[in-house]
């Protein structure tokens, strides 16, 4: 058997389409070993999801295969319940059992065993995710979120999952005990190798966690892919909303440009006429019409600052502009800046800068960009 | 002092309670985790007897249970019971006014314990009993031991259902509540206070204890 075999065999494989009660739909896959992030807007179907494959919700339509197991199969009538599935699931609230000490509510994922047993193997797992013997003995009111957290994780842990599944588990948690707690989920990601399934609004987190995201709205899977992949190419303007990406543009779509592999890409305000405007040479896909009115995005590493503005518009085809400074917020290590672009009434491009470039930006300087017409993605408006 | 009558009422409160409390309890955790069309009309239902004149609902239950009903006939025939004016009669009659009492309080406490836990225990394994024994009573405990005191309580001290169904057959129906009403008619105010006194202090005794645990484990929380 492959290596490639034996990851297979402990992937999770989830599709689901329903429509009542309420609209969910889409399907993933995550391999062992993988963490990826189920993110969108609250409201996106997120948890449902989650719920779904952890049993504490039927999908009308679905199935959930872990390796060659399967849990839901709605074309088969098969519906495990939660106790068969082993699933380690962390709520958003942890919802630790109010009434038990951090011991008992991670014994009580352990009622298989013997009393004796059940503590000793309790223990060894708030050990493993460093909880004192003395914060064992207390109540989850007496704990600390980042506390109860780790109860929870442990309490996860000790069902021996085949799949690990976080709700938004960070949410409650202050900044300095995130950082401990990423590290947690970085070494459980080392030590087990099963699925890990992380649901969350927070995309930095997202991109910090993840090797791979699956983009949610309105109770549907729009995109998923590597951080990267989506960011340089979202799927359509929800995605590039969704996943933050600042500089989204407006245009028309001109048609194929002379040689191969090109188009031609009219870059048009909010407010002008689609007619003018500056023609930027992109990449083609060969997938949009020509005169179809577009959304185009290009990711902040494409954009580049220059000490001076260009001289002038340089022809019908550009890749320079001139570009004022409306807004420079300093924080910290990073800059945000918000540039005018000049000549185009209303169109602004955002950058965050770090290093010595950012002396330059005091407000209303004028200065150059130049975008990197490689890294251009182009969407129609509406899909 | 009417011994007798009072030890009478403790046996009816605890024969009440314990023929009460499993199928109380079984109604109250199904009221609190189902919604359906209609719930409205059985809580309405439950909490009848709370409201009705106690002198109603006993004519209802000798009319309902006597030995000319259809129900009083069934028992008479089949199983060779009597249902009214004797102590089986006053356990029937008891048991049905005592439901509110019992039913609400539990209730309530069930509808208090968060959704997610009884997800969080079927994902780590937990059956519905597992689940149950080891996270929903011991949520719901201050409100169950409250309600029990509350019916007990109760049991001791009704008056009408239990005169109009039971009468008052010493050893058999008279109960203390009936006992005291029985020295006033007789102008033997004497008796009639101590049982008076020892049935205030059994009740505050009874309340106030339920009221000193559930305290104590809201604090150990």
């Amino acid at each position: 058997m492959t290596g490639d075999a034996a990851a297979d065999s402990r992937a999770l494989q989830v599709t689901v389409s329903q429509t009542l009660p309420m609209p969910l739909a889409g399907s993933f896959r995550c391999e062992a070993g993988e963490l990826m992030a189920l993110v969108g807007p609250s409201g996106a179907g997120k948890t449902s999801m989650l719920r779904v494959v952890a049993g504490l919700m039927r999908p009308t339509r679905g199935s959930v295969h872990v390796g060659s197991q399967i849990w839901c199969d709605t074309a088969q009538g098969v519906f495990l319940p939660p106790q068969q599935r082993h699933v380690g699931l962390v709520f958003q609230n942890y919802a630790l059992m109010p009434h038990l000490n951090a011991l008992h509510n991670v014994a009580l994922a352990l009622l298989h065993l013997r009393e004796p047993q059940r503590l000793a193997r309790a223990r060894h797992w708030l050990d493993h995710v460093q909880l004192s013997s003395q914060l064992q003995a207390r109540r989850p009111a007496e704990l600390s979120g980042g506390q109860q957290q780790r109860v929870a994780v442990a309490r996860a842990l000790a069902r021996e999952p085949r799949l690990l599944l976080l709700d938004e588990p960070f949410s409650a948690i202050d900044q300095m005990s995130r950082r401990g707690l990423y590290r947690l989920l970085a070494d459980l990601r080392k030590e087990f190798d099963i699925p890990i399934v992380l649901v969350t609004h927070d995309l930095q987190e997202a991109r910090l966690l993840a090797d791979r995201l699956v983009v949610m709205d309105g109770g549907q899977v729009l995109q998923q892919g590597t951080p990267d992949a989506i960011h340089r190419a979202p799927r359509n303007a929800r995605v590039a909303d969704l996943v933050g990406i600042q500089n989204r543009l407006r245009g028309q779509w001109l048609g194929r440009a002379s040689h191969d592999g090109r188009g031609l890409l009219r870059w048009t305000g909010d407010t002008t006429g689609t007619d003018s405007g500056p023609v930027l040479n992109v990449r083609d896909k060969g997938k949009l019409p020509a005169g179809q009115p577009v959304t185009w995005v290009i990711p902040g590493d494409g954009i580049t600052l220059l000490d001076t503005a260009p001289e002038t518009t340089q022809g019908p085809i550009a890749d320079q502009f001139a570009v004022q400074v409306v807004d420079a917020r300093f924080l910290g290590e990073i800059t945000l800046a918000t540039l005018d672009v000049v000549g185009m009434p209303g169109v602004e491009l955002r950058l965050t800068l770090a290093g010595s470039k950012r002396g330059t930006l005091a407000l209303g300087t004028t200065l150059g960009v130049r975008l990197d017409l490689d890294q251009v993605h182009v969407m129609p408006l509406r899909e | 002092m009417d011994w007798q009558a009072l030890i009478l009422s403790l046996q009816l409160a605890a024969v009440t309670l314990a023929v009460l409390l499993p199928p109380g309890m079984l109604l109250a955790r199904w009221l609190a985790y189902t919604t359906f069309k209609g719930k409205a009309w059985i809580e309405a239902l439950v909490v009848l007897p709370l409201v009705l004149p106690p002198t109603v609902l006993g004519y209802y239950l000798l009319v309902g249970l006597g030995g000319a009903s259809p129900i009083g006939r069934w028992a008479a025939e089949h199983l060779n019971l009597q249902l009214t004016f004797n102590f089986l009669g006053l356990v029937v009659a008891s048991v049905i006014f005592n439901i509110p009492f019992l039913v609400q309080p539990v209730q309530r406490a069930f509808e208090a314990i968060p959704r997610q836990l009884g997800e969080a225990a079927a994902v780590s394994g937990l059956s519905g009993w597992q689940t149950f024994w080891r996270v929903e009573l011991p949520l719901a405990w201050p409100g169950v031991l409250s309600a029990m005191v509350l019916t007990f309580v109760h049991t001791l001290g009704e008056f009408g259902v239990v005169l109009m169904i039971g009468g008052s057959i010493p050893g058999e129906t008279k109960t203390i509540a009936i006992a005291i009403y029985d020295r006033v008619q007789a102008f033997d105010l004497a008796s009639a206070d101590r049982m008076a006194l020892a049935l205030l202090l059994l009740s505050l005794a009874a309340v106030g204890a339920s009221f000193f645990a559930s305290a104590r484990i809201a604090v150990r929380r």
